[in-house]
């Protein structure tokens, strides 16, 4: 029973951490809060999910979901964000709240108000070990997942590009002296980041069977509880604090059976460690 | 008299000393420079005596009181105005609603006097004279982010002038200006020194220092290496080892 | 004589830009970023529709006991939030507007999903209220309100407030007690959205926590923004367009959301001044044809 609820709550965990992942990194080499990253996750639920139809493969569905986010969030970066870097933070902020405003109606116009099925099936079959059982989807979470943080990992430590991001979030202009392309490192984070979104997407597409115009809602303030919990612009600090909410959720709502809004724990979460660290977990002044 | 009293002071930010041990003291009617290699801890003892940030240790006097806990603006009306290194004007604001900002600084903390309207002719008057005594007077009307480098920090040094302070702390007020400019931002700075202000002047440029100063402070990682007369310092073979230092 | 359908559109349209013109104070006046406003307007909104509906309190004391509730826990709210910096001030207003539309959705005492009615019109005279008299009545307070903003803009609280949204450390430095003033303008603008709620509460005669939502907030930052954040008509004007525009424009009002979300991201990115800010296009245009205007006389 507890290792049941332990893989749940690690499997909805590693999905908070995709998304949040992009938030965090964003925050930490621009500064800015991106809100319309919820809507570049959702859009990469809808992308996979058209994709799935035309073609029926999943992995297929699953890496042209990731492109079209990334390619989203570029356009975002490139035109609405970087732009506006010389006015005060509140500017993109609220570019940001538009556009994900606009992108939730406009998912809406488009594909209707309904949610749309996404059945995709991999053909791994359940896994089942005495009373521990984890659903087929559940097992593409968490390789999926898995395999991107390995691969996002092995880039910010042993790449010299990720070198760069991670010295670009600590200070842009002294590494700019160094002879960094700041301006490429920007588009490369908004890339990877929205790609891991949009794999997010597709992933909770395909795990709830359901692609809808508001799914980017919830994730969209739970990302943001998040991030500050972990503290904002700090990747591990994004990382476990992804894996505690997702626990926390499983936990207080599985085990303890506390009737308390399942969405508000990120929230409580939040409040409750910024009151004994202000910065986050692993984050510093 | 004396006016600013520093006694061992010491900041230390994530196990980096950035000031260790300093103690000097300032006096009225006297332009007192500050000078040391970059990263000697001269801007962090400005944002140390005018509340920006707290100090790990060591007392801070002015007046004969300690100002250790309070804030920047509390600092502000007890007399001691500053500038900032990088120019900190209000950019969308003309320069005389730049000086108002500071003047007002007597009616804040009333509820009732913030509330009545700046724009009374004594008020209006005594911020032209600021503005008059700065050099200002062409550019009253302007915003600040239209001015050059030399007119804002004209306008930084009117504004702290408008605090009326007793002590006015100047960082790097040549910085990156033309010679000339340099030149009359000294003079004004003499006139502030014998209308009975007293100056701490953080300076790299050695020649304003030297004429402008009768004593200097000479910092270096933190710590006080030197204190004396322009000759003194000039000729003390540690202050001289401190800037080679860094240039070998 | 004035359609009914019309007068209720000219109410709401002043509700809005009373709306407007508080959030205005905070975001546009002092430079702090309030992403729950809506917050402030419920809570004003349910404060005079309970008085009145369960505690039998004339309209003319229950809305104005609205605006110093919404003022004080703006003041609650507001102490601790403006110790923090920007971003987590944004993502704690965010969240103040979830909690406090949960709490009106989830507490019984609050009417739940299903709100509270039975709010009428104010009575005078004897008798209830036209809807036209409603309207001037608002239009007059309105009046007011603008006396006392000009009043303020040409106060010190306005220098100091001006001076927070440049540069809050110089402003410090300056001998500005920014904390304070950063509340005082949270609490002026909290009083005054919570007096918009009490209107709208006995206007609308029943209300439910849906209205109150963050997409609410949205709302009321986009005529903000597109009016001119910090200008003193701009959010005036912005609630009147974006208020007329659904109400004349079948279309316009099929998509409005859309609309809003992509004018917030337009104009803050071509001209974040808004409409009457200084560099808008309207603005420039404006000063050129009096410029021409008075170099041909």
């Amino acid at each position: 029973m507890l290792w049941q609820q332990l893989a749940n709550g690690i499997a909805v965990g590693s999905v908070y951490a995709l998304i949040s992942l992009g938030l965090t990194m964003v925050y930490g080499i621009l500064r800015i809060l991106h809100v319309a990253h919820a809507g570049i996750y959702a859009l990469g639920a809808y992308v996979g999910w058209f994709s799935f139809r035309l073609i029926g493969n999943f992995w297929l569905s699953l890496i042209i979901g990731m492109a079209g986010a990334a390619v989203a969030g570029y356009i975002v970066e490139r035109f609405l964000y970087t732009p506006l870097l010389h006015l005060p933070r509140i500017a993109p902020l609220i570019v940001s709240i538009g556009l994900f405003t606009a992108m939730e109606e406009a998912f809406r116009i488009v594909a209707g108000p309904h949610t749309l099925a996404y059945n995709a099936r991999v053909g791994l079959g359940d896994l089942s070990i005495g009373s521990f059982h984890l659903t087929e989807t559940q097992i593409l979470i968490l390789l999926v997942t898995l395999a991107i943080l390995i691969f996002l990992w092995v880039f910010l430590t042993k790449t010299r590009t990720g070198l760069a991001m991670r010295a670009c979030s600590q200070d842009s202009e002294t590494t700019s002296s160094f002879g960094v392309n700041v301006s490429a490192i920007i588009a490369v984070n908004f890339l990877i980041g929205s790609a891991m979104a949009g794999a997010a997407g597709v992933l909770i597409g395909v795990y709830d069977n359901q692609v809808w115009p508001t799914m980017g809602s919830i994730p969209a303030y739970k990302a943001l509880a998040i991030v500050v919990l972990g503290g904002l612009g700090n990747i591990p600090g994004t990382v476990l604090a992804s894996i505690v909410v997702g626990l926390a959720e499983t936990f207080f709502i599985g085990v303890l059976a506390i009737p308390f809004p399942r969405d508000a724990v990120a929230f409580v979460a939040m409040i409750l460690v910024l009151m004994f660290k202000p910065y986050g977990l692993l984050g510093k002044a | 008299m004396t006016l600013l009293e520093i006694t061992a002071l010491s900041k230390e930010f994530d196990g980096l000393r950035a000031l260790d041990g300093l103690s000097f003291t300032a006096k009225e009617e006297e332009i007192l420079g500050i000078i040391g290699p970059n990263g000697a801890g001269k801007t962090t003892l400005f944002n140390l005596i005018s509340g920006i940030t707290p100090p790990s240790d060591g007392e801070i006097n002015f007046q004969g009181k300690s100002i250790l806990r309070l804030k920047p603006h509390q600092i502000s009306h007890l007399g001691i105005g500053r500038t900032f290194q990088i120019v900190r004007p209000f950019q969308n604001l003309d320069v005389e609603t730049n000086v108002l900002v500071a003047y007002g600084h007597r009616f804040y903390p009333s509820f009732w006097n913030s509330t009545k309207a700046f724009k009374q002719p004594e008020i209006l008057r005594e911020v032209q004279m600021l503005i008059e005594r700065a050099g200002l007077q062409p550019y009253a009307k302007q915003l600040a982010k239209n001015l050059p480098l030399g007119f804002k920090k004209r306008l930084e040094i009117a504004r702290a002038l408008a605090l009326k302070p007793r002590l006015l702390l100047l960082d790097e007020p040549s910085a990156g200006l033309r010679f000339e400019e340099s030149t009359q931002l000294m003079g004004l700075i003499r006139q502030l020194r014998d209308q009975g202000i007293g100056v701490l002047l953080i300076e790299h440029n050695m020649q304003v220092v030297m004429d402008l100063c009768k004593r200097i402070v000479v910092l270096d990682h933190g710590s006080k290496i030197a204190e004396g007369s322009p000759e003194e310092i000039r000729s003390n073979p540690l202050v001289v080892q401190a800037y080679l230092g860094k240039e070998g | 004589m004035i359609s009914g359908y019309l007068i209720t559109i000219l109410i709401t349209i002043l509700i809005y830009a009373m709306l407007a013109h508080s959030l205005n104070i905070i975001t546009g006046h002092a430079g702090q970023i309030s992403l729950g406003h809506a917050a402030f307007f419920g809570i004003g909104a349910y404060t005079s529709a309970m008085l009145y509906a369960e505690a039998g309190f004339p309209f003319w004391i229950s809305v104005p006991l609205a605006a110093v509730v919404a003022g004080i826990v703006g003041a609650l709210l507001g102490i601790p939030c403006l110790r923090v910096r920007d971003d987590f001030l944004a993502i704690t207003t965010m969240g103040i507007n979830f909690v406090v539309e949960a709490i009106f959705l989830y507490i019984p005492f609050f009417g739940g999903a299903m709100g509270i009615g039975g709010i009428n019109l104010p009575k005078w005279f004897g008798r209830e209220m036209t809807k036209p008299e409603y309207f001037v009545l608002i239009l007059v307070v309105f009046f007011f309100l603008l006396l006392l903003d000009r009043r303020m803009g040409r106060s010190w609280i306005g220098l100091a407030w001006a001076s927070i949204r440049e540069d809050e450390q110089a402003a410090g430095a300056m001998g500005v007690d920014v904390v304070r003033f950063k509340v005082l303008a949270f609490i002026l603008g909290s009083a005054i959205a919570g007096l918009a709620g009490g209107f709208y509460a006995h206007f609308l005669t029943f209300i439910m926590p849906q209205n109150f939502g963050f997409g609410q907030s949205i709302l009321i930052l986009c005529m903000v923004v597109f009016g001119g954040i910090g200008t003193r008509w701009g959010p005036i004007v912005g609630a009147v367009i974006l208020g007329i525009l659904p109400e004349i424009s079948r279309p316009i009002m099929e998509y409005r959301i859309l609309i809003y979300g992509i004018l917030l991201l337009g104009m803050m990115r071509f001209q974040p001044g808004g409409l009457l800010g200084a560099e808008s296009i309207l603005s420039k245009a404006f000063r050129r044809t009096i410029y021409r205007l008075s170099n041909s006389g």
